[in-house]
């Protein structure tokens, strides 16, 4: 596979646009979802389910989840080089397995808020892919 | 708009209510005191990890099949946010039937779970346990549901882990380390009760002051690492040979005291000449040898000896240990003035 290279016109890495989707994307899912089952909760599943899915896709070890919320600054620095396509693939792998545990809690009381606004992302996603 | 605030108002106090509660019981029952008034359920259930106790309510009507759904998918939930697998089996549910639903509803008796809310008891990383609300009902509850739910679970939560540090605490001071019976602190509490109730009300109260004999030998000739395991079986031994009602304490070092309530000078006889016997006839593994072990003991009595004091029937019990020291070990002696009675063993 050929080295990633920098989108010199926006000064962003290839991966940096699949990392600001998903972070805009976890935000989002965090605003919602706290608001429904509160921050403890909540942040104890994200670690759950990156320490699961963390173990096939090891850079998603480097997010900081507390009960303030998300953060990915850690990976913005190190994972630069990463290909788009692990970024996506990862990001999709802990998106669905939190998706199981939001199942597993409330039926699709949680999914049915908010899978409208993870397809479009993962859609939007494979597109940016597409493209490069 | 009303109905919010209604509904706002049952949230408040259910909180309040679980926030003073101090005992897990008292903390579930809070809840589910309130629950009917918020949420249209057929059951609710609590499980707390560190006992492994399931404590479950259901309507009236609910059939057991349904409870037991229940059950199953509280303990499958727990296992999926725990990543470990906990035995069904090991599990011990206090189930209790309630009306929980208005007016003459009835559940079909073929009703199956058809819809669940089920939230961790989580609170400064750590899960406690869970909670789950159950309906034969499709899509039963809804998004306002659950953010109640979760309100009222992050209260249970919090109150839990109170409970909890309260709890071990709460061990710490009474609980001797090495041995796990009572300690000497525990001990002179208990015997305040018990002697106060027996002094006035007129009932026998006997205490039992055990010394294992030439405990000191085992300690040099092994070490302190295989004293210490000799001590925590014979405290087992003692533990397990006694009324569920007796009192078993470390009173220090190699020495033991039991407080028989109720128990009159025969009586208590028996009980210490058990142990002793008990004692005598087992073999201890002490690192790669067979040692043999004896105890001495010593037996005071209330109303037989006419102490006016627990320090008083403290110190007859010791004088009879004494005695039975005297004597030649490996006997049990009742206080007997300045000349103790005692049994040869």
């Amino acid at each position: 596979m050929a080295p990633p290279v920098k989108d010199e016109r926006a000064g962003k890495w290839p991966s940096d646009f699949i990392l600001d989707l998903y972070s805009n994307l976890l935000t989002e899912m965090w605003e919602l979802v706290s608001a429904l089952v509160g921050e403890a909760i909540l942040a104890y599943l994200f670690t759950l389910a990156i320490r699961k899915i963390g173990e096939k896709y090891s850079f998603l070890n480097s997010i900081k989840v507390s009960e303030d919320g998300v953060s990915m600054e850690e990976m913005r620095q190190d994972y630069r080089t990463l290909s788009p396509v692990e970024i996506h693939r990862g990001f999709q792998g802990l998106i669905n397995h939190l998706s199981q545990l939001f199942s597993a809690l409330a039926e699709g009381v949680i999914n049915k808020e908010l899978f409208p606004r993870v397809f479009p992302k993962f859609k939007e996603a494979e597109r940016i892919i597409s493209q490069k | 708009m009303r109905l919010i605030f209604k509904n706002l108002n049952v949230l408040r106090s259910t909180i309040n209510a679980i926030s003073t509660s101090i005992e897990i019981k008292e903390i579930v029952e809070s809840a589910v005191n309130n629950l009917p008034h918020l949420f249209d359920f057929s059951s609710f259930g609590m499980f707390w990890k560190e006992d492994l106790l399931l404590f479950l309510y259901q309507e009236e009507s609910c059939p057991l099949s349904f409870a037991q759904e229940v059950v199953k998918n509280m303990v499958k939930f727990f296992s999926i946010l725990g990543e470990e697998s906990i035995d069904v089996e090991r599990i011990s549910v206090q189930a209790e039937k309630r009306k929980l639903r208005p007016g003459q509803m009835m559940m079909d008796p073929k009703a199956t779970l058809k819809s669940r809310l089920t939230l961790p008891l989580a609170v400064e990383g750590e899960i406690l346990g869970c909670i789950s609300l159950n309906s034969d009902q499709p899509n039963a509850f809804d998004a306002q549901d659950l953010q109640f739910l979760s309100v009222i679970g992050y209260q249970m939560a919090a109150t839990l882990k109170h409970f909890q540090r309260f709890s071990s605490i709460k061990n710490i001071a009474i609980y001797d380390t090495l041995t796990g019976l009572f300690n000497r602190r525990y001990f002179e509490e208990r015997l305040g009760i018990e002697a106060q109730k027996s002094f006035y009300g007129g009932t026998p109260l006997s205490l039992v002051m055990v010394d294992i004999d030439l405990f000191k030998k085992v300690n040099d000739t092994f070490g302190h690492t295989e004293g210490d395991q000799v001590l925590c079986k014979i405290s087992s031994l003692l533990k397990g040979s006694v009324r569920k009602k007796d009192t078993v304490a470390r009173y220090g070092g190699e020495e033991f005291i039991l407080i028989l309530p109720g128990a009159g000078l025969e009586e208590s006889f028996v009980i210490a000449e058990r142990i002793r016997r008990l004692v005598e006839n087992t073999v201890f593994e002490v690192g790669r040898a067979q040692v043999n072990l004896t105890l001495s003991m010593g037996i005071s009595n209330f109303p037989s000896h006419r102490a006016k004091s627990k320090e008083e029937l403290v110190k007859m019990a010791d004088q009879a240990l004494y005695d039975a020291k005297r004597g030649g070990r490996n006997k049990v002696c009742i206080f007997a003035g300045k000349s103790a009675q005692w049994t040869v063993g």
